[in-house]
């Protein structure tokens, strides 16, 4: 007996279909999977064979073949389960179940017959919906996730023994109601604001500028200093994310397991800070279970690397190429696997080893040798890549202890959604989204400056030794200085102020 | 060029001390020739290893190739019998027999001021050297310093900025320069100032190089600055030649328990030098009249000038500044930027802002 039912297996973050055939001939029992599977589907007969059994369905005593098609992809984790177990129910005519074809079946199974939660449902979905499927059978706890999708019917299920109770038609199973993301995100909040921040005025108007203009930005400043309490509130005034977005972000989630499965979605702006020493690998994902790394999970929010120049080089130097095209490819073995990374990086660093050079009222114990080795882990290539570095002070006591009410979050991202919308409509023809993303001929088209303006520029070459490389930076930020102001020429202030964001440009260092 | 000059120069690839050179040419007799050097017992004077090395090199044709490639790389050479040798260097007891150099030698007869230090300095250190140096060399008083990091290049930088003139001097060959990191700023000097060094082009710094440079820096100039150091620096050497060749010592009194300011301190307090709070006293000692610009005539707009004001009551740090001006972070950051190009003010590390 031949049964034939439907699944869908990931590639990076885009699905394709599987057609799980089973075969359930006479013969010595025997039980068999092939198409490239790893051990997790391998495994997945001691499961079936369980949970067939403890639903009280008659597990067949014959010799049973599953294919998983296409047999040259590799297929990875438990997601097959459920679609294994009803293609071999559905092998016996006694069982009665006849259309188990209308369905595509998402769930991985547990002994006693329940079905579990799997990643990467929203990808799945998707992905499905675009090949032209309608209705699937998914794990229950899975269902807010599906919710978003249009266009689709999507039933959640708990168990084997439900499952087929509905597909005999003896059980009924609402589908999945389409919930609104404006509901949702209207809900969400940020539990950081820029009102808890004191002090800090310049750091918060050039992370409100690097956020008006999507600029990559660097703080360089002594232990203690609120740089990762500057980063962590960053997100709070990014301009809120849109639907499209949240799928992407959501669908990568999803994948890495990371996803809210109450919420189904993300709606708030990712804030990801690996740790200086995670490998090179988990910051771009890829491994021979190809993941989403650090990175892509970061899309289309903040990627924070909190002591900047303790990452290894290698792991610094992988970022050139998201940094430059928003995207990774990772090349293994078995596949290239291309994953979105559009992100904002927020990096933060001490001066030097012991974090004092500078410093007004503390010594600093580096040599000079220290300190320029400590500053070369930064390469070329990398700095050219962010447009804005601040230093960042010590708070003093009083200004901690201070009464003064500091401007909220909700009040910069006002402002900072203002530039944005400036931004969107200079680019329309464009295809791309914000100042940060110009290239050299658009910043030459949209960057013009007056006589003063250049003047200035001239000047400040020549009396404050910046560097080659910071030129074109400086007229991108530049140009969302004056975004901010609502200008429509960059003048000389807003040059001088884009020159004060070049700290590290300067031969002090 | 003569054979006698020939040997002569051929004789400074081997970084003998002066007395040694000394001894060697009056073993000759007053026959300079290759041949005579080569009869001559080497190795009663010099280290057997130097003088193994001496006889195996000398000859009229190995001396023309080592002059010619000093040539090529740049660098020029005088000994003490030149007319050019710096007069202010031949009374000293240790004056170096040869030395290398590229730039401008006229330099040393300009008035001059040695600035040295801290390889470390505080903020105040860098404010106050940086000052120093400028307010010098725009009255016309050449810089002299080692090269070395901290105050050293601080005052080196400050002097060429304002277009000044400056000397430094080396502790390491013209062709190794030490610190790495200053080769660009060596370079700069090369073609602005003066260059000098008593070692041969490709030796190497030892720890000794650098108190033996100090006595150079000391004998060079008119009087020596010391703006921050503290009791174990290096700088210690400077003073005491400057103090053995009766030259003025200067030093910018700092807060007594800055360690770093303990030298200039301890200066002041024993009555070694002289304390200075500006570089008017200096200029008053050396015959000099202040020329300096007066900063009256400066046009400042109205936020400007608020800025200027309250640096005028000491260097702050932006946050100060922000505060007490009142005036929004953008239109601060921007009019600091616009002083800091019109040189009115100059940027710390450590976002301290302090007037020029």
């Amino acid at each position: 007996m031949l049964a034939k039912v439907v699944s869908f297996g990931l590639k990076g973050v885009d699905g394709y279909k599987i057609d799980i055939e089973t075969d359930v001939s006479n013969g010595l029992p025997h039980f068999e999977i092939v198409g490239l599977a790893d051990t997790a589907i391998k495994e997945s007969k001691e499961r079936v064979r369980s949970a067939i059994k403890n639903s009280a369905f008659e597990y067949p005593i014959k010799r049973i073949t599953v294919n998983l098609a296409p047999a040259d992809m590799k297929k990875e984790g438990a997601v097959y389960d459920l679609g294994i177990a009803i293609a071999i129910l559905s092998c016996n005519e006694e069982n009665g179940i006849k259309n188990e074809k209308d369905f595509a079946y998402l769930g991985e199974l547990s002994f006693d017959g329940t079905v579990k939660k799997i990643k990467g449902v929203m990808p799945l979905l998707i992905s499905a919906r675009n090949l032209g499927f309608k209705k699937f059978i998914v794990p229950e706890q899975n269902c807010q996730e599906a919710s978003f999708i249009s266009g689709i019917e999507v039933y959640g299920v708990k168990s084997l023994t439900q499952t087929v109770k509905f597909l005999k038609g003896e059980e009924e199973i609402l589908p999945v109601k389409p919930c609104k993301f404006e509901d949702i995100s209207a809900k969400q909040n940020y539990q950081l604001d820029f009102s808890h921040v004191k002090g800090q005025k310049m750091a918060k108007r050039a992370l409100e500028i690097a956020a008006a203009g999507g600029h990559n930005l660097l703080m360089i400043g002594p232990p203690g200093s609120g740089k990762s309490m500057l980063a962590k509130c960053f997100p709070t005034i990014l301009p809120d994310l849109t639907f499209e977005e949240a799928l992407e972000v959501t669908k990568i989630h999803s994948i890495a397991g990371e996803l809210d499965l109450k919420q189904g979605i993300v709606c708030t702006r990712p804030f990801r800070s690996p740790h200086h020493t995670a490998s090179t690998v988990s910051l771009t994902g890829g491994g021979s279970n190809s993941k989403p790394g650090e990175i892509s999970l970061a899309h289309n929010g903040v990627l924070f690397l909190d002591e900047f120049p303790e990452y290894t080089r290698h792991t610094i130097e992988t970022l050139r190429q998201p940094l430059e095209d928003g995207v990774i490819t990772v090349a293994r073995s078995n596949a290239t696997i291309t994953y979105p990374a559009n992100f904002t990086l927020i990096a933060s660093m001490n001066p030097c080893p012991c974090g004092n050079y500078g410093s007004k009222d503390r010594e600093c114990k580096c040599s000079p040798a220290q300190i320029a080795k400590y500053l070369s882990k930064l390469s070329g290539p990398i700095m050219d890549r962010i447009d804005i570095h601040i230093e960042v002070e010590n708070v003093t006591y009083s200004q901690l202890k201070s009464q003064v009410e500091e401007e909220s979050s909700s009040v910069i991202k006002a402002r900072v959604d203002k530039a944005r919308a400036i931004q969107l409509e200079r680019f329309i023809n464009d295809k791309i989204f914000s100042n940060s993303k110009m290239s050299a001929i658009q910043t030459k088209k949209y960057c013009n400056l007056d006589s003063e303006g250049e003047l200035l520029l001239k000047n400040a070459f020549e009396r404050l030794k910046l560097s080659a490389r910071a030129h074109d930076r400086l007229l991108r930020v530049a140009r969302t200085i004056a975004d901010l102001e609502g200008e429509q020429n960059i003048l000389a202030r807003h040059i001088a102020e884009a020159i004060s964001y070049r700290s590290l440009d300067r031969k002090y260092f | 060029m003569n054979e006698k000059q020939l040997l002569i120069y051929f004789l400074s690839q081997f970084d003998l001390a002066a007395n040694k050179v000394e001894e060697i040419l009056s073993e000759l007799d007053e026959d300079f020739s290759f041949s005579k050097l080569c009869s001559v017992k080497l190795d009663k004077i010099v280290s057997s290893a130097a003088a193994e090395k001496i006889l195996s090199l000398a000859s009229k044709e190995y001396a023309k190739i080592y002059l010619e490639n000093l040539k090529e790389l740049g660098i020029k050479l005088i000994c003490k019998l030149d007319e050019a040798f710096p007069e202010k260097l031949l009374p000293l007891e240790e004056s170096p027999f040869f030395l290398f150099y590229k730039g401008d030698l006229s330099l040393l007869k300009m008035p001059s001021i040695a600035i040295v230090g801290s390889r470390m300095p505080s903020a105040y250190g860098r404010m106050v050297s940086e000052r120093f140096a400028r307010e010098l060399a725009q009255n016309g008083v050449a810089i002299i310093s080692g090269l070395a990091y901290g105050v050293d290049s601080i005052a080196h930088r400050a002097a060429l900025e304002c277009g000044g003139k400056t000397i430094a001097v080396l502790g390491s060959g013209l062709n190794n320069i030490y610190p790495a990191q200053h080769s660009d700023l060596a370079r700069e000097i090369a073609e602005k100032g003066l260059l000098l060094s008593e070692y041969c082009p490709s030796s190497s710094a030892t720890k000794y190089s650098f108190p033996a440079r100090n006595r150079i820096i000391a004998g060079l100039s008119d009087g020596v600055l010391i703006t921050e150091a503290s009791l174990k620096s290096g700088t210690l050497y400077t003073r005491d030649f400057a103090l053995d060749y009766g030259k003025d010592v200067y030093a910018v009194p700092g807060n007594i328990d800055n360690p770093k300011s303990a030298l200039p301190n301890e200066i002041i307090c024993s009555g070694q030098g002289m304390g200075v709070s500006s570089s008017k006293a200096i200029l008053e000692n050396l015959h000099i009249e202040n020329c300096q610009k007066q900063k009256t005539n400066l046009q400042l707009s109205f936020e400007e000038d608020i800025v200027v004001k309250l640096l005028e009551t000491g260097a702050k740090e932006l946050e100060e500044i922000e505060k007490k001006s009142n005036l929004p972070i953008n239109i601060l950051s921007s009019c600091l930027t616009m002083l800091e190009i019109r040189g009115i003010i100059s940027r710390m590390p450590g976002g301290l802002f302090c007037l020029k």
